[in-house]
């Protein structure tokens, strides 16, 4: 360590530094970072806690309509889902069940999350602008707790829906009980898009654009108004690839038709639309992907102030 | 808290004018420039680059306070910017030890859309305060304010001297190992900075380190125990608070100043009794030299001027020619200068300079020493006209 002598006060010997050992340069391996991440993380729960209370509060501070607002994305999915459903019992001549408007009600407030997480999230940092250039606090921060915001949002569709499951015919089983498991893994994977697009944004502002529009465009890549099985063996297998599409299905599955996700399911065509593996490729998108994102903005944390 | 400190060893930092490539299509050939390993260095300065701060090295340590001190876009927030960890170093290391309190842009955090009341909660957390802390102290934050009536009123609803008010009692509520002040003593009306500013002296005398930067030269001279100079990011002076002071004044002067003629040259100056006065007092400037030839009429051999720190400007000339007071011979000289300090409290640098009354220019280097004048509290005001009481009898 490089000592700089201190003699006297008052003198402005504190300022004559002698020379010694050139400065340090370290550079942190993979995993101290996230150990510092993790370490930044809980150091900043109170500043967490107060912009999540921010970012909720601005938001229903002079809305009419207030905590409605959760529902009105949900209900549009539902809404384009059933039209597009009603066109296609028409034509096929198979007729509308249901079950199938709960599988959509069930998968439209999970998708409003996730389009909702990317939205807050992306520009998270950049809308931060005067926090970021003139205030120090670990930056995830701000991605993280846009995310929590949103996430306070989404419960309080999901438990209006979850009310309003019974009606739709869904009955108590144990399968039930993959929900929460299936939904942490949605949030874990929207923290993962979220930090990274977030940094993203800030070395190149198209990115924000990119994202609306893949959001946009993703309801139709993404098993929401249909069912994956209804595009074919192939294509199940190519929809499946999308990370979002299994938590779905899997959501459907679970609480629409009591299916236990260790276990493949077929469809009446007779081909497997359901294989137990999903899961693992879902958890691995989340939680790795969470892991190599988080390193990602941690380490170019340090020039957001310059680029922002 | 246990070795507090600030350390800055050898850090440069480079900074880029113009644009940075912002999209894709600026990116790529960069990027291709980059994997072939031809592109910049973060080390070296490439087209455009400019350093913002060049090889700056100090330390501050508890009861130590620092004043940096030089013209706009001499490198002093950049500095502070590094220490706070906004921003990174390109060379050289720098680090603060323990809490570090910023009393930097005291209202950076606040929501417009949000309550004073809220504002206060997330401001607070933003700068690092603990939840339990800001509840404890959120009545004492809010006296200091002075704005408890518009407490829940919407921040946006606040004139910029309420915000700017709040947000600095926030600040100065903070528990810090070290703090770290750039510019916000000009904050809200006179009364309240006097108010922020004994908060300011209070924090700093309690013993943690300390770092400012200041273009009111009258509070470095008055909190700094170290002081450094800087002009376009490079350490011009280093010393004690009147050195880097005198320094930085007399740039400023630079224009008037032609090359040392050599026919007067000062040798020292110094207040006799010490730096510090009460006001109305008397005291003596003992000022040593040479001249080398007899002096013509147009020779001011000793010009005096006095200068206010807490406005920069020039607040009393005289010189022996104006008194009538002629030196002996060519040769050594010790004058005594006396004088009466009918000045208001505060920092005044007096500058002891010869000048060639045909051409106005100095010709010699003038050299300078720090006035402190305590309070004789007899008067308040920017002058002290000695006020005399009597009763008339009739």
């Amino acid at each position: 360590m490089t000592t700089i002598e201190l003699e006297r006060r008052n003198s402005g010997a504190a300022v004559r530094e002698q020379r010694l050992d050139p400065p340090p340069d370290i550079r942190p391996t993979f995993l101290e970072d996230v150990r510092q991440i993790v370490a930044d993380i809980r150091w900043s729960k109170n500043l967490i806690y107060q912009l999540t209370l921010r970012d909720i509060r601005i938001k229903y501070k002079q809305a009419v309509f207030g905590f409605a607002w959760a529902l009105l994305m949900p209900m549009a999915v539902v809404g384009a889902g059933l039209a597009v459903r009603f066109a296609i019992a028409f034509y096929s001549g198979k007729g509308l069940a249901l079950g199938q408007i709960a599988g959509m009600a069930v998968k439209a407030v999970p998708w409003a999350f996730f389009v909702g997480c990317l939205n807050v999230a992306t520009p998270s940092l950049v809308s931060n602008v005067s926090l970021v250039t003139k205030i120090y606090f670990p930056r995830e921060v701000l991605p993280l707790s846009a995310i929590l915001a949103q996430s306070v949002d989404s419960l309080i569709g999901g438990l209006i829906v979850a009310c309003l499951l019974p009606f739709l015919g869904v009955i108590w089983s144990w399968q039930l009980l993959w929900a929460p498991v299936l939904l942490v893994m949605l949030w874990f994977l929207a923290l993962a898009f979220g930090l990274f697009l977030s940094c993203a944004n800030i070395f190149f502002r198209d990115v924000k654009y990119i994202v609306q529009v893949f959001l946009t465009f993703g309801i139709f890549i993404t098993p929401v108004m249909l069912d994956v099985s209804m595009y074919g063996p192939t294509g199940s297998r190519i929809m499946m690839l999308n990370p979002v599409a299994p938590i779905l299905e899997g959501l459907r599955l679970a609480i629409v038709h009591h299916q236990n996700l260790l276990v493949p399911r077929y469809s009446p065509d007779g081909f497997i639309f359901w294989r137990p593996w999903y899961l693992a490729y879902t958890a691995l998108w989340a939680f790795g992907g969470l892991v190599v994102s988080a390193v990602i903005f941690h380490r170019s944390e340090r020039r957001f102030a310059e680029l922002v | 808290m246990k070795d507090a400190r600030l350390l800055f060893d050898r850090v440069w930092k480079k900074f880029h004018r113009g644009q940075i490539h912002d999209s894709l299509r600026d990116l790529i050939p960069d990027l291709a420039k980059r994997l072939v390993g031809r592109g910049p260095s973060d080390k070296e300065l490439s087209e455009g680059d400019f350093w913002a701060v060049r090889d700056l090295s100090f330390e501050v340590r508890a009861g130590q306070t620092l004043g940096i001190i030089g013209p706009n876009g001499s490198g002093k927030s950049t500095t502070l910017k590094m220490l706070t960890r906004i921003i990174q170093p390109s060379r050289g290391y720098c680090e603060a030890t323990g809490r570090v309190g910023t009393l930097i842009e005291v209202s950076a955090g606040f929501h417009g859309d949000l309550t004073g009341r809220e504002n206060v909660y997330l401001q607070g957390a933003i700068m690092g305060m603990p939840k339990r802390d800001i509840v404890r102290k959120f009545d004492q934050i809010v006296d200091f304010s002075g704005i408890s009536d518009a407490i829940d009123t919407p921040v946006k609803r606040y004139s910029s001297g309420m915000n700017a008010r709040l947000g600095f009692s926030i600040a100065a509520h903070l528990e810090p190992d070290i703090l770290i002040i750039d510019e916000v003593l000009a904050v809200g009306d006179m009364s309240f900075q006097e108010r922020a500013f004994g908060r300011i002296r209070d924090l700093a005398n309690s013993g943690i380190p300390v770092i400012m930067v200041s273009h009111q030269l009258d509070r470095i001279a008055e909190m700094c125990t170290d002081c450094i100079l800087l002009d376009q990011g490079a350490v011009v002076t280093r010393g004690t608070a009147a050195e880097a002071i005198a320094a930085y004044v007399q740039s400023h002067d630079a224009s008037r100043m032609v090359e040392s003629t050599g026919i007067v040259m000062f040798d020292n100056l110094c207040l006799e009794g010490g730096g510090t006065v009460r006001s109305g007092d008397h005291f003596s400037v003992r000022i040593t030299g040479r001249t080398s030839v007899e002096l013509g009429d147009h020779i001011e051999p000793i010009l005096v001027r006095v200068r206010s720190l807490r406005t920069g400007g020039l607040i009393f000339v005289s010189g022996s020619q104006w008194r009538g007071f002629k030196l002996p011979s060519p040769g050594p000289f010790d004058v005594c200068l006396r004088l009466q300090a009918n000045l208001p409290p505060g920092s005044y640098m007096i500058e002891v300079a010869a000048e060639d009354l045909n051409i106005h220019e100095d010709i010699a280097s003038a050299t300078s020493v720090m006035l402190r004048v305590t309070d004789s509290r007899t008067f308040a005001g920017h002058i002290q006209l000695n006020a005399g009481f009597s009763v008339v009898e009739s």
